[in-house]
């Protein structure tokens, strides 16, 4: 019965995924203090509290880094040129980070440029679109 | 606290490169040079500290025992520790506690690593384990890629360029050359690196480290053993660690690693030295940003100037402040569970009278500086010559 029960319970990183297939990215808010969090955390980083809720932030932000992969890790060959990037959220002081496709040169990708959750893919995981 | 002097006795490496041997005889060949470096026999070892992160692409895990059974002394007792890239330093660290603090006289400290058989696409994926992997490795960045993001987010905020990126590896295989034992022997210009092919954008393949096998071993004592044994000994002064958010997302500064910066702090105020008073450093410099920054966080340069210091040679084997003498992790090589050992056999070597032509005038302090994965871990070692006469 407990196997069961252990089974059907579903991750943070499960919902952190659902969440990204609404366009959305999944955060943690500390109930004793307010603090956000994306990371899965059970403890929060400023008062140690051990409860959160669960809130969805608008998926889009601005690029402030981001590499372009010419040497990818296996399972990315498929994707064509993309980058890597780094996203402050618009409405939260937060950053995630995701995969870009279609990103062949600097020029296509100036730091600073909108980008939002596209969805997520089993084999890429988080994807972006401009 | 109160702590007991710990010292160096003997440091031994193999070569790094593409070797064929097994990781345990790897292991053992470095383990055999660092034992009869201190004058010893493994006897007198209490204790076996090995660090390694891909022991299981050559199929064995759980390692020290079995390097302890090689070394004849089955039943001294031996424990393998993991920290990504940091592996060497951080083992390095707790061997160094457990003498201070009088567990033990006598331990081996090694690092081993053998990644090479695998190949690049394969050695590409198992780094990328390192990462914070569902947000990192898992969205398709590699370790150049996470770095290369480092470097964009350096040079937007400091006016920095690849060419400036590019004087590292130049100045490291420069120092390699009068390296025997650097996986690298290899003199290149800032044009051939910015001519090598990109990696990850703004990365090429001459700002990035090599994939390295090798192993390093270093002997640690009491000061009373050391001074017993009649032979050249090092003393450590300061030792501290420091960690960082896992992910590159999380870090509110990209240009900068807390766990440099709090590992630093600590071992200078042990050691009562400040930046002013190290007289070269070994830093991680798996990619030539990563040497930028660690060289700002350790305190050698103001933050966004580390560029223009390396450009003027500050940073050269006769500038102000030697870094990476023994050519670094980019020529040296960086067998990721050895790195932060092979940093202190190069100390070890430069303060014994056995660094050769590389060898920095009249160092008496010197600092080594490794970290794990994108500097999620880190730790800072300062050691000190000490006079036998």
């Amino acid at each position: 019965m407990i196997e069961e029960k252990l089974s059907t319970h579903k991750s943070t990183l499960e919902k952190f995924i659902e969440a990204a297939n609404r366009k959305k990215i999944l955060a943690q808010k500390c109930v004793k203090c307010g603090h956000l969090m994306l990371e899965t955390v059970f403890f929060c980083e400023k008062c140690a509290g051990n409860k959160f809720e669960q809130v969805d932030l608008e998926g889009s932000g601005i690029v402030v880094t981001y590499t372009i992969q010419a040497v990818v890790p296996e399972g990315f060959e498929d994707v064509g040129s993309y980058a890597w990037v780094v996203f402050k959220l618009d409405n939260a002081p937060l950053r995630a980070s995701g995969l870009l496709p279609g990103i062949k040169t600097p020029a296509d990708l100036p730091i600073g440029t909108k980008v939002r959750v596209a969805g997520y893919d089993s084999k890429h995981g988080l994807m972006l679109q401009k | 606290m109160t702590t007991n002097k710990v010292c160096l006795l003997g440091a031994g490496s193999t070569k790094y490169g593409k070797l064929n041997e097994s990781i345990i005889e790897i292991a053992l060949n470095a383990a055999k040079d660092a034992v009869e470096s201190a004058g010893i026999t493994p006897k007198e070892i209490q204790a076996g500290y090995i660090s390694n992160v891909f022991g299981v692409a050559d199929k064995q895990v759980h390692m020290a025992p079995v390097i302890m059974s090689n070394l004849g002394i089955p039943h001294v007792p031996g424990l393998t520790i993991e920290s990504a890239c940091g592996s060497g330093s951080v083992m390095f660290r707790e061997a160094y506690a457990n003498v201070a603090a009088g567990f033990y006289d006598c331990l081996l400290a090694l690092g081993v690593e053998k990644v090479t058989h695998t190949g690049t696409a394969r050695s590409t994926t198992l780094f990328s384990y390192c990462s914070d992997f569902f947000y990192e490795g898992g969205n398709g960045a590699s370790f150049p890629g996470l770095f290369a993001s480092m470097a964009r987010a350096y040079m937007t905020t400091h006016k920095a360029t690849e060419e400036d990126l590019a004087h590292v590896a130049v100045k490291n295989h420069e120092n390699g050359l009068m390296n025997p034992k650097a996986h690298v022997h290899k003199k290149i210009t800032v044009d051939d690196v910015l001519k090598s092919p990109v990696v990850a954008s703004p990365l090429k393949l001459l700002d990035c480290c090599p994939f390295s096998d090798g192993a390093s071993g270093v002997i640690l004592c009491s000061e009373e053993f050391a001074k017993k044994s009649g032979r050249p000994y090092v003393e450590i002064i300061g030792s501290g660690r420091g960690g960082s958010p896992a992910a590159v997302q999380g870090r509110e500064d990209i240009t900068t690693i807390p766990s440099t910066v709090a590992a630093a702090r600590q071992a200078y105020k042990m050691a009562g030295v400040s930046p002013k008073d190290i007289d070269f450093a070994e830093v991680h410099d798996c990619f030539t940003i990563a040497e930028i920054i660690d060289i700002e966080d350790l305190g050698f340069f103001p933050k966004g100037k580390a560029v223009h210091a390396v450009r003027d040679g500050a940073t050269r084997l006769n500038g102000e402040i030697p870094i990476n003498p023994s050519g670094g992790l980019k020529s040296k090589g960086h067998p990721i569970g050895a790195t932060g050992v092979g940093q202190v056999v190069e100390v070890f070597e430069q303060f014994t009278g056995k660094a050769g032509e590389r060898i920095v005038p009249n160092a008496e302090v010197a600092l080594t500086h490794n970290f794990g994965a994108t500097g999620a871990s880190a730790a800072v070692h300062i050691f000190k010559k000490v006079d036998r006469k």
